[in-house]
């Protein structure tokens, strides 16, 4: 049994750095103990040693291989934990579990990115992707919401993108504070003004269960076919293993199975949207 | 399929044998039914045979309720397991598809697998509960299993199913082929009339094909009718010899206990984010019936209920799921 691996054995990752993106929400910085390297999309089970293990989407590049990045939520009794460590601890990693995004299907294509609060976390990590392969796309356009203008993450990442041959990113605040100059409302109000090729597009979606919802039904007004619509689908992925039974949506494993599903895979599952 | 014999003395003689090298569980009889033990020597003639199941499913073998799954274990004794019968044994195939999977096999399962021959019993008789026939399997076992032994006539009568049953047998002396055709009449006389009583017993129950067609499309006044008993207290899923959800607690210095749990437990598909889409009793209760009979079914070549009605037995609301069944057809 010595030389087997043993699924439920976390690897160990020292924390190198925390980021404070928002009032809830920071990046951990992780270096493993050995090279680590996973899918856009994929995601870890990250352990607070003896307090509790939780499944994050690492929003760093899956091309660095030394270290990586989880961004957090403040929202629950792991991740209280998580807001009050230092970096120089030992954390746990187990996986990459799931499938990811599949970016190479998206060539030659226009990307349009749904994301709604810590949702913009794998999204990061799928941009970095596309930046990676953006010779091959046609057009990557990001629509971001969050609830106020403290709570938008990542900002120079926006700049970025807006810099980005390719790219444009967008944002918007259910409510603005006086110096806001961008949009207000909900995300999907940023479709209204945004033109898409979209017999020749697909859309991702990630964030809260609302925002999936509503944005869904938005891209599907809009035309897009029930298999151009990517989920990235948030449930208690307990073991990442396709064994505990904690994410089962339907059929599905959300954590074997997915957690990136198309919609048409979905769509006749009872209650996603919960 | 070849029958082989041996006396019921010399059975036990080479059992006893058996216990310097190995852990024998098999079903002793208690004050309420029959239930594994382990076997000593003083309690080899107490081992029941041809009696329907004993209390505990065979899973609890191979996924104990509560483990440390970061720490090696120690190589255990080779087990035997006498008595199972072939509702469990049947069990066994849904556990391996997901425990042994190829992409995250499982070695706290894998090892106690290996190290295990299970030696099925036949059913001569049914309990109030037992439905197995309803979904298509025989109250003995011609799979899966490493041998299949039934009691008759001072005789232990042994059908070969694997190899490693073969191997196994073979080191029992004085096993003779059985060349008594009555001896097999009698035995194929006793499987009969016992899916017979399973049959009469459960007439006008769907199969598990059409349950699976009935839950999927039961509306939701149902599932409020049968959970107002409920208390979610998890028997039904503990019993369940296809029941395998558990949860990865922490320990410092990394370490993982698997401990069993059951989506009857409130909070069981609970996110940090607040969302629980069995938040509500009903859909709770639900839930149990949607993964065993639509969509495990959906998933796995495995039934995911094999009718050994355990789950009827443990309620302590007294729901019987067959009941909710039949006001579905």
């Amino acid at each position: 049994m010595a030389n087997q691996k043993n699924i439920y054995k976390p690897l160990r990752a020292r924390l190198t750095e925390v980021i404070e993106e928002s009032p809830l929400i920071k990046t951990f910085v992780l270096v493993p103990d050995e090279e680590f390297s996973f899918r856009t999309g994929q995601f870890i089970e990250l352990s607070v040693d003896g307090i509790g293990e939780a499944p994050f989407t690492p929003s760093s590049s899956p091309l660095v291989t030394d270290k990586l990045e989880v961004t957090v939520m403040k929202t629950g009794y792991v991740t209280d934990y998580m807001h009050k460590m230092k970096p120089g601890v030992f954390m746990g990693i187990r996986g990459p579990y799931g499938r990811g995004y599949p970016v190479d299907s998206y060539s030659g294509k226009e990307v349009l990115i749904l994301g709604g609060g810590c949702g913009l976390a794998p999204i990061r990590s799928l941009l970095y992707s596309l930046e990676h392969v953006k010779d091959k796309l046609e057009r990557v356009i990001l629509c971001y919401g969050s609830k106020t203008p403290a709570d938008c993450i990542y900002k120079p990442l926006f700049q970025r993108l807006n810099n980005t041959e390719k790219f444009e990113a967008y944002r918007t605040v259910d409510k603005a504070d006086e110096e806001w100059k961008e949009s207000v409302g909900v995300v999907t109000n940023l479709l209204n003004s945004i033109k898409v090729n979209i017999k020749n597009s697909v859309a991702v979606v990630c964030g809260p269960p609302v925002m999936m919802k509503f944005g869904t039904i938005r891209l599907l007004e809009m035309g897009y076919e029930d298999d151009q619509i990517y989920l990235s689908m948030e449930k208690n992925m307990s073991c990442g293993l396709g064994k505990c039974g904690h994410c089962m949506l339907g059929e599905f494993f959300v954590c074997k199975d997915g957690p990136v599903f198309t919609y048409k895979e979905l769509k006749d599952t009872p209650d996603i949207w919960k | 399929m070849h029958y082989l014999s041996i006396d019921k003395e010399e059975w036990d003689h080479t059992l006893e044998k058996l216990l310097l090298s190995h852990n024998v569980f098999a079903p002793v009889n208690n004050d309420y039914s029959q239930d594994y033990e382990l076997i000593t020597a003083e309690s080899i003639p107490e081992i029941t045979y041809n009696k329907p199941k004993p209390a505990t499913p065979l899973k609890a073998f191979f996924l104990p309720v509560r483990e440390n799954v970061t720490v090696s274990r120690a190589s255990d004794k080779p087990r035997i397991i006498i008595g199972i019968p072939n509702c469990d044994i049947q069990a066994l195939g849904l556990l391996d598809e997901i425990y042994l999977d190829t992409d995250f096999d499982d070695l706290f399962y894998r090892s106690r697998r290996e190290n295990t021959i299970l030696i099925a019993s036949d059913c001569f008789g049914i309990q109030e509960h037992c439905h197995c026939t309803s979904y298509g399997i025989k109250p003995f076992s011609s799979e899966k299993a490493d041998l299949a032994v039934a009691q008759m006539n001072g005789q232990i009568i042994i059908r070969v199913l694997s190899g490693p049953g073969d191997r196994f047998i073979n080191t029992f002396p004085h096993l003779v082929p059985v060349t008594d055709k009555n001896i097999i009449t009698a035995i194929e006389r006793e499987h009969k009339a016992t899916e017979k009583l399973l049959k009469d017993k459960n007439k006008g129950l769907p199969d598990y094909f059409e349950t699976g067609l009935l839950v999927n499309d039961a509306g939701k006044k149902i599932w409020e009718k049968y959970s107002l008993k409920c208390v979610s207290c998890g028997a039904c899923t503990a019993i369940c010899p296809t029941c395998t959800c558990f949860l990865l607690i922490d320990k410092p210095g990394f370490e993982k206990i698997k401990q069993m749990d059951a989506c009857q437990y409130p909070g069981f598909q609970l996110v940090a984010g607040g969302e629980d889409p069995l938040s509500e009793l009903p859909s709770r209760f639900r839930n149990r019936y949607l993964c065993k009979y639509v969509w495990k079914p959906a998933r796995f070549s495995s039934i995911a209920c094999t009718g050994c009605g355990r789950c009827i037995e443990a309620c302590i609301g007294k729901i019987n799921k067959n009941e909710l069944f039949m006001e579905l057809v």
